[in-house]
């Protein structure tokens, strides 16, 4: 008897799974019945592993695109920025980052905030950066889209006896305090900005400390700065 | 029953005044609540139920007017060394500084390429017992302020100073 029952549970797992519930519901005998829709569970788990077991060789194959579009994705930003501001890019190689020139910055902001292709609606992080010390300044802003999940990285470079950049602080309102201690560092001047002063240093610091030419000063207030416990080391 | 009770008539202590005074300064020298860094955690923690400062008569006190010691627990920065030398002034005498940490002392990590660190609070402000330590363990914290306890007790404020 009990390998007839189990021939009938097999037949109807088998037809169940292909959609036919019927050939399992219309068991007269209960128990076979509750066999058999528990057989019908596991093997619905165990195809459920089996798919389990195949996604991330799935997953692993998308990573390895990802980077690749993400180059893509950086390129059409650049090419949407040259079509709505012409003259705006600083170099046509787009590697991973948009090198861009300053003049019209404030208005490709925006455009990269509004426009629903892109919509970054936050700014991540602004920083300087100091080439060396005849070389340029650069201010680079980490973009983030909290609709599209995407990022870019815009770098901009100026001249470092004219630092001056415009602001995006009426952009992103973050971009207040980034601004700020960018300037306090680095001596980038963020035209526009509504309260350009230091934020970290003491207003009456003298020089930009994270720029490479940079000199301590010896005196603060009658306070000596560098060293002069002698016979220290 | 005590020892003591019952065993006198009305009476007198005789005590130096100035070492009375020494007495009564150096068991409760009350600190000014500030922390600049990390130290002023290893601070907090010292003056918890666990090491519990209160033992030996230190209480924190919010304002500069009400404290006898000034624990500077951290680093300094230029910015903040004028005001620590401001609070300093507007602390009553006698007043007592500890340098607490490497920082305090010396400038500490910041010593050489920190260039907004004060190299030392000494700098600014007297200092009567530096700590080290990056951070001290509570219990060189307490051992300095023990350090400044017996320091008080030592002074002589009513004697007159020959030179």
């Amino acid at each position: 008897m009990s390998s007839d029952q189990d021939k009938l549970i097999a037949e109807s797992v088998e037809k169940a799974l292909q959609g036919d519930m019927d050939a399992i519901n219309n068991i007269e005998d209960r128990v076979t019945r509750s066999k058999a829709k528990a057989a019908l569970v596991k093997a619905n788990r165990e195809a459920k592993a089996a798919v389990a077991e195949e996604t991330p060789r799935a997953e692993k194959s998308k990573a390895e695109e990802a980077p690749q579009a993400e180059q893509t994705f950086a390129a059409q930003v650049a090419v949407a920025l040259e079509k709505k501001f012409p003259g705006s890019l600083d170099t046509e190689d787009v590697n991973g980052h948009i090198q861009m020139k300053g003049e019209q910055w404030y208005e490709a902001a925006q455009y990269l905030r509004d426009n629903p292709d892109f919509l970054f609606d936050s700014l991540q992080c602004v920083t300087g950066y100091d080439y060396g010390t005849s070389e340029d300044l650069e201010v680079r802003y980490n973009l983030h889209s909290m609709t599209h999940h995407h990022a870019i990285e815009i770098r901009i470079k100026i001249d470092r006896n004219d630092s001056k950049i415009p602001s995006v602080e009426q952009v992103w309102r973050i971009g207040d305090w980034f601004e700020r201690e960018t300037y306090d560092m680095y001596g980038i001047e963020f035209v526009g900005h509504s309260n350009m002063t230091r934020i970290l240093c003491p207003e009456d610091w003298a020089g930009w400390p994270l720029r490479k030419d940079y000199e301590t000063q010896e005196m603060y207030h009658g306070i000596v700065v560098p060293k002069v416990k002698d016979g220290w080391e | 029953m005590g020892v003591l009770e019952n065993r006198f008539q009305d009476n007198v202590v005789v005590a130096s005044m100035d070492k009375l005074l020494g007495w009564a300064r150096s068991t409760s020298p009350w600190f000014f609540q500030f922390g600049l860094a990390c130290c002023a955690i290893e601070m907090m923690a010292t003056a918890a139920s666990r090491y519990d400062l209160m033992r030996i008569g230190m209480i924190p006190r919010s304002s500069p007017r009400q404290a006898d010691v000034m624990i500077v627990a951290g680093t300094v920065t230029m910015k903040m060394s004028l005001r620590v030398k401001k609070l300093y002034e507007q602390m009553a005498d006698p007043k007592y500084v500890i340098a607490m940490g490497s920082c305090a002392t010396s400038g500490g990590p910041y010593w050489q390429y920190g260039y907004h660190v004060l190299k030392g609070v000494d700098l600014v402000v007297p200092v009567d017992v530096y700590i080290p330590g990056c951070p001290p363990r509570p219990e060189a914290l307490i051992e300095g302020l023990l350090k400044l306890q017996e320091k008080i007790q030592a002074e002589r404020p009513l004697t007159k100073k020959i030179a």
